[in-house]
């Protein structure tokens, strides 16, 4: 039997004129492990909403056609019936949590539908999702990763047939995105859950998913298994999806005729290894590594030093017990002209790092220096023509009610000549013209974080901090960031930016800094990084997939782009 | 004296107070206050922080004092609210009593301020070893068990639930500002004024975003707590009944009554005792 039918659904939102949903008709059988990919704004959270019966009971709008779930419709059911067949997990998970304590939380449902062992099926859902230690922990004592597992622990307890899940890992890193993963497989092979993802990262989806669904424009324009769906590059990339490197990078070598037109398109470095290795034509040299490492050392020693960090160590204010250290006895210079990605598991110390600089954090012994002068005596003022920071989260950085006013305002009370003039090319600089009297609340991800990068560095600084800039934007997005990186060249020419993106920090980073529990445990360009095994597995930080492919064929040469990757193949005519 | 100032700011920072409210809701809850049950402190509470307000009597009231004093300390309240309350009381009438004092005011002046005074006291830390000591969650179960709406009590737990959520999010708002802002000039003394004023409009200028980005995450809120059966749990007795389930009365409950019933009578016969001396 189908877990879930659809029948000719359209819906329309109260007010809007164009329905976001059109005639959408699917059926998504049982036990099924099914990735929902498309671009913003397609409609994918919308129908993922009209599974749990949200739609139409909760939110109002006009909805045509039928949603049946084990074949009963969703009209006729109740939310707290449907509540316990389909599970939900928000994209803005943290506000799904409600209860203080993480048991509560995971057992809050249960109590809710007045199970009697509310308790018991709390603790095994947090067992099922490796929580099992923290059963009596406050929630704001987890990380950013743990407190998605609660929220799907908090779903799963009430064990639904059907869970969804929207855009999982997009705030993880590597390591605690595998872990939701491998546990959402768990889910649906050993306890033959229904699982459905919002997706747009599809290196997971060719590892774990089984089908995929394309959505465009409010309608379904087909559902395929992983691997068939994967290999429709075109179609993807149309809605901005980028499938694996591994694919694209066949599908490029194919049209250049130097894969034969009837080899099939591998989606992930298990397949690309049999499709690629009888065609590699060289494996060598090194060179190119040593002489780029070379020439990043030698900018090293040019650029004078801006900020560094002398044996400084951390703790933080306990609420209870020790007070926990976050540096011991750290110690770093950052110089001028720098482009540094920091990278390390959650928790590693990466914000701890930039709170320092910014002078919010004060070192308990050591000292924090900016151009020779510690960062805790700047005023933040002061420092604030130095230095910015633009946050994680971009809502935190809106203090006014429209962009323009959010941009201006630092120049405006600092009586910069010509603050107009500059707002408005700013604006033009990040596209934000259309949008500058709006809210930057109620923008899209994407737009947001424009509108904050635009704010950070309206006082031209000398120095730009970024905490995880492209976290929560989809893969055209986040491409759209870069590109404004590469617009500050000139502007603001030392860049640090804590990030968990690799593709990011390969496309851009010039020095990598790698955090793990407090202390640098490597520091330096990305072909040293990405070489060195031990530093991977300690922070589960994960190269590009191109380049583990590239390795994994013995191509010595590291490739960090599919243009390099495809390089190494068909020698003269391509390279 | 620059040091000294310098400590001083670097007490009272948000990131301070940020510190001082979780651990004053979230460090304490290991203590022998904490642990009781909290349909018996409301009752003691309903003793404590009504009956003072009915005696006149200056030993009954200190013996009540020291006994609260003692319940404070057993509560292992942050050193802010203990300050808050200092000021509080001093404000309230302190200030009187040691104004009376220094103006050459007799016992016949100072015995009623000071019995106001340590009115004031006993009602106060009563309450602050009450629902400060305790557990907010917990003191939301006994307000339930009483027969208050389930809605309060659910409002008392998400508060105790987004707390550090709030704060965190106020002191980076408050931090954009600041980076952002332009602030007088403080070498002169009317400098330091306006700088002052200019840091409380930063601070009440905050609340805006933060309501607005409230407002906006309560959305995903609202929803989910609709999907977890909020609403069923308001409507379904049984709920109530098995969230009720884990309050216990306890043996230190036991001992805990025993020892105010005990306290309160020694200082009744105290006070008799002194009364017919004098």
């Amino acid at each position: 039997m189908s877990a879930v039918e659809i029948k000719n659904l359209t819906f329309t939102y109260p007010g809007a004129k164009e329905p976001i949903l059109k005639n959408v008709s699917l059926e998504i059988e049982e036990g099924d492990f099914l990735a929902v990919v498309g671009n913003n704004g397609c409609g994918k959270s919308t129908l993922c909403k009209t599974l749990n019966g949200l739609i139409p009971h909760f939110i109002l709008g006009d909805m045509e056609g039928e949603v049946r779930i084990e074949g009963v419709s969703t009209k006729e059911q109740e939310i707290g019936t449907l509540a316990k067949k389909v599970g939900y997990v928000y994209q803005d998970f943290e506000n799904q949590i409600v209860c203080p304590t993480v048991l509560e939380d995971a057992s809050y449902a249960c109590l809710n539908y007045a199970m009697e062992d509310y308790e018991e099926k709390g603790r095994e859902a947090l067992e099922i999702c490796g929580l099992a230690s923290k059963v009596g922990d406050y929630v704001w004592q987890l990380s950013g990763g743990q407190k998605h597992l609660l929220a799907l622990a908090g779903t799963a307890a009430l064990s639904p047939d059907i869970l969804i899940l929207d855009e999982p890992i997009a705030q993880l890193d590597p390591m605690h995105a595998g872990r939701i993963y491998d546990i959402l497989k768990e889910l649906n092979e050993k306890y033959h859950k229904t699982v459905i993802v919002i997706e747009h990262h599809t290196g997971y989806i060719a590892k774990y998913c089984k089908n995929v669904l394309l959505m465009k424009d409010g309608g379904v324009k087909w559902k395929l298994s992983a691997k068939e769906g994967l290999r429709r590059v075109d179609e993807l990339l149309e809605s901005n999806i980028f499938p694996p490197q591994v694919t694209r990078a066949a599908l490029q070598m194919k049209r250049a005729g130097i894969l034969p037109e009837s080899v099939v398109l591998p989606v992930d470095i298990e397949d690309g290894k049999k499709v690629f290795a009888p065609y590699l034509k060289e494996t060598g040299p090194f060179r190119r590594e040593t002489a780029e490492s070379r020439a990043s050392e030698r900018k090293l020693e040019n650029g004078g030093k801006l900020v560094s960090f002398d044996n400084v160590t951390v703790t933080y204010r306990a609420v209870k017990g020790e007070p926990p250290k976050i540096f011991d006895n750290f110690s770093l210079e950052i110089r001028k002209g720098e482009k540094i990605a920091l990278i390390g598991s959650n928790g590693a110390g990466k914000s701890t790092m930039l709170k320092l600089m910014m002078g919010l954090i004060r070192p308990g012994v050591g000292r924090v220096t900016i151009r020779g002068k510690e960062t805790g005596s700047i005023s933040k003022e002061e420092l604030g023509k130095t230095i910015s920071m633009v946050y994680q989260n971009p809502e935190e950085m809106f203090i006014m009610d429209s962009i323009r006013r959010d941009v201006e305002y630092a120049m405006k009370v600092r009586k910069v000549e010509n603050y107009e003039k500059r707002t408005d090319e700013l604006l033009e600089m990040f596209r934000l013209t259309d949008l500058a009297d709006r809210d930057g609340r109620l923008l899209s991800g994407g737009q947001m974080r424009r509108a904050s990068l635009a704010i950070g560095i309206a006082l031209n600084p000398e120095m730009l901090l970024l905490d995880e800039p492209t976290a929560n934007l989809d893969i055209a997005t986040r491409r759209e960031i870069m590109k404004t990186l590469q617009m500050l060249k000139g502007i603001t020419d030392t860049v640090v930016i804590a990030t968990h993106d690799m593709q990011l920090v390969c496309d851009w980073a010039e020095r990598i800094i790698v955090l793990s529990s407090g202390y640098v445990i490597a520091d330096g360009p990305k072909e040293q990084i990405f070489a060195d095994m031990y530093v991977r597995s300690q922070v589960g930080i994960r190269p590009p997939e191109i380049y583990d492919m590239g390795r994994e064929l013995g191509i010595l040469k590291p490739c960090f782009t599919i243009d390099e990757f495809i390089g190494c193949f068909g020698g003269g005519q391509n390279a | 004296m620059h040091k000294l100032t310098e400590n001083i700011l670097d007490k009272i920072s948000i990131d301070f107070l940020r510190n001082q409210v979780l651990k004053n809701a979230y460090g304490n809850d290991d203590t022998v206050i904490a642990g009781l049950d909290p349909r018996i402190l409301l009752v003691w509470y309903l003793f404590f922080g009504l009956v003072p307000w009915f005696m006149n009597d200056l030993v009954l009231l200190l013996c009540f004092f020291l006994f609260v004093v003692m319940t404070t300390r057993a509560a292992r309240i942050a050193p802010l609210v203990l300050v808050l309350f200092c000021v509080g009381v001093f404000t309230q009438t302190g200030y009187l009593f040691i104004a009376a004092l220094f103006f050459g005011g007799n016992t016949g002046t100072i015995v009623p301020l000071l019995v106001m005074t340590l009115k004031v006291a006993v009602v106060s830390l009563a309450s602050i070893t009450v629902f400060s000591g305790l557990d907010p969650d917990r003191l939301a179960s006994g307000l339930l068990w009483y027969g208050c709406p389930g809605q309060l009590s659910f409002s008392i737990s998400f508060a105790y639930r987004i707390l550090p959520v709030l704060m965190e999010e106020f002191q980076n708002i408050l931090l954009s500002y600041r980076m952002r802002g332009n602030p007088p000039d403080k070498s002169t003394f009317f400098g330091k004024i306006r700088y002052l004023g200019y840091q409380i409009k930063l601070i009440i200028q905050s609340f805006y975003p933060l309501m607005l980005n409230t407002a906006k995450r309560s959305r995903t809120t609202v929803e989910a707590l609709e999907l977890r059966g909020y609403r069923y749990s308001l409507q379904n007795p049984a709920v109530k009944r098995m969230k009720l389930a884990m309050l216990k009365v306890t043996r230190n409950d036991v001992i805990f009554v025993c020892v105010s019933a005990v306290w309160v009578a020694v200082s009744f016969i105290l006070s008799a005792g002194l009364s017919n001396v004098i």
